[in-house]
């Protein structure tokens, strides 16, 4: 009797655990908004990862690269291919915003599978990574629309709309779609990627929690960068898609 | 089955607190299992990394090289052809004056020359005429003695007999006595 009591006592508990671990926020009121202050918090962490670190390198730049310029402009190198690859001729200008895409994605994941967030206690939630929220995801995703909407129309004025008519009238219900589609496709796989490695960790972390998460967390690294790397990649191609000339 | 109930409940303890604070329990904040990721990424990608830094730097320092080399090449090229530019200028310079003072003399020799050698042709075509009518005048005379001569010899032949033969030499023989008397 007893035993029994204790285990339905400890599944409670365990109950309790599970139910907490997931959608609990911490929640800030700012002008009737309720933000999510867990994600504010810890983009606000990335956010100074990569403007410290980019400023103490550009701080001292020389013509024969030291380790850290060598590092960053290797960084910048491999985006400006990625944009190339997806955009096209007129890539140049679009270098800041997929770059800062896949920065802010990238180290977002990468801190959430490598800083010890969960030290800091929280009076709810807890701290992860920015991208494990789908807010996060969606204002990433919500940008990207902009941007191509912002390249076809740039580029294009109101012919722009013409694409929405081919190859046929018929697919315009289709074409009109996808423009949802995009940035919800973009958000919730970034999203859903992110809290499942998360996620697993956690609970692979909860069950036996030494050595048997490692090759999880390594497969959730790789995951991240994989991840921030499609976001980018998929960000560049839609703006080259909606850039790319007449056929 | 206690031990391990335990183990589960501690991780529920620090979940309903309500305010900021640290959690101290180190299974359930994954330290360990972060600083392993972590050392085996930097063991790992430390090598990686560094290597592709490497190289970029080697090639960045190489382009620089290639580059220098070149404007180097292309500076001294360009020296090279400005001190060329250079002589071939004052050459030319000194050739234009030579030639001008050249051209002048030359000039000037030509027509000294041409001045003697015209005055030497007149000189010539003066002496020429001159002889020329030296000769003519030689030829008519001689011409007009021959026919005064004949004459005179027709004259002679036709009119003289012994008397006026007589006298004529007497006469002469006159004659050439005074010529003889006032030359003595």
């Amino acid at each position: 009797m007893n035993v029994i009591l204790c285990s339905i006592n400890t599944l409670k508990r365990l109950y309790d655990i599970s139910a907490v671990e997931v959608g609990q926020h911490f929640y800030w009121k700012i002008g009737g908004f309720q933000v999510h202050a867990q994600v504010l918090i810890t983009s606000w962490v990335v956010i100074a990862i990569l403007l410290v670190s980019t400023i103490l390198v550009v701080r001292n730049l020389q013509t024969i690269p030291t380790f850290g310029q060598n590092f960053f402009e290797y960084v910048l190198e491999f985006i400006r291919d990625v944009s190339k690859t997806q955009i096209g001729q007129e890539y140049g200008p679009w270098v800041p915003f997929i770059g800062t895409m896949f920065l802010f994605i990238f180290v977002s994941n990468w801190s959430g599978a490598l800083l010890p967030w969960k030290i800091i206690e929280l009076p709810h939630g807890e701290l992860a990574a920015p991208t494990n929220d789908i807010n996060t995801t969606v204002a990433l995703a919500l940008l990207t629309s902009i941007a191509y909407f912002y390249a076809g129309l740039s580029k294009k004025g109101l012919a722009y709309f013409s694409k929405y008519i081919q190859p046929t009238p018929i697919l315009l219900p289709i074409n009109i779609l996808e423009d949802f589609t995009k940035p919800l496709s973009l958000s919730f796989r970034l999203f859903g990627n992110i809290l499942a490695d998360e996620l697993v960790v956690v609970v692979l972390v909860s069950l036996v929690p030494l050595v048997v998460p490692i090759p999880v967390m390594f497969l959730g690294l790789f995951t991240s960068g994989i991840q921030a790397l499609i976001f980018a990649t998929l960000a560049a191609a839609y703006i080259g898609e909606s850039m790319e000339g007449h056929h | 089955m206690k031990n391990i109930t335990d183990s589960f409940l501690c991780f529920g303890y620090w979940l309903p607190a309500g305010s900021f604070g640290f959690n101290t329990d180190i299974l359930a904040t994954n330290p360990i299992n972060l600083s392993v990721v972590l050392g085996v990424l930097v063991f790992f990608g430390k090598g990686v990394l560094s290597d592709l830094l490497d190289n970029r730097k080697q090639k960045i320092l190489r382009t620089i090289r290639n580059s220098e080399e070149l404007r180097e090449g292309a500076v001294e090229q360009l020296e090279k052809a400005q001190a060329r530019l250079r002589k071939v200028e004052t050459e030319a310079d000194r050739f234009r004056v030579n030639g001008y003072s050249e051209i002048e003399r030359e000039k000037l020799n030509l027509i000294n020359s041409i001045y003697t050698t015209l005055e030497q042709l007149e000189n010539y075509k003066n002496e020429t005429i001159h002889f020329e009518q030296q000769r003519v005048i030689n030829q008519v005379r001689q011409r007009v003695l021959e026919q005064a001569l004949q004459g005179a010899l027709g004259t002679l032949n036709s009119c003289l007999n012994n008397e006026l033969h007589l006298r004529t030499v007497s006469a002469n023989i006159d004659m050439f006595g005074t010529m003889k008397e006032k030359n003595n």
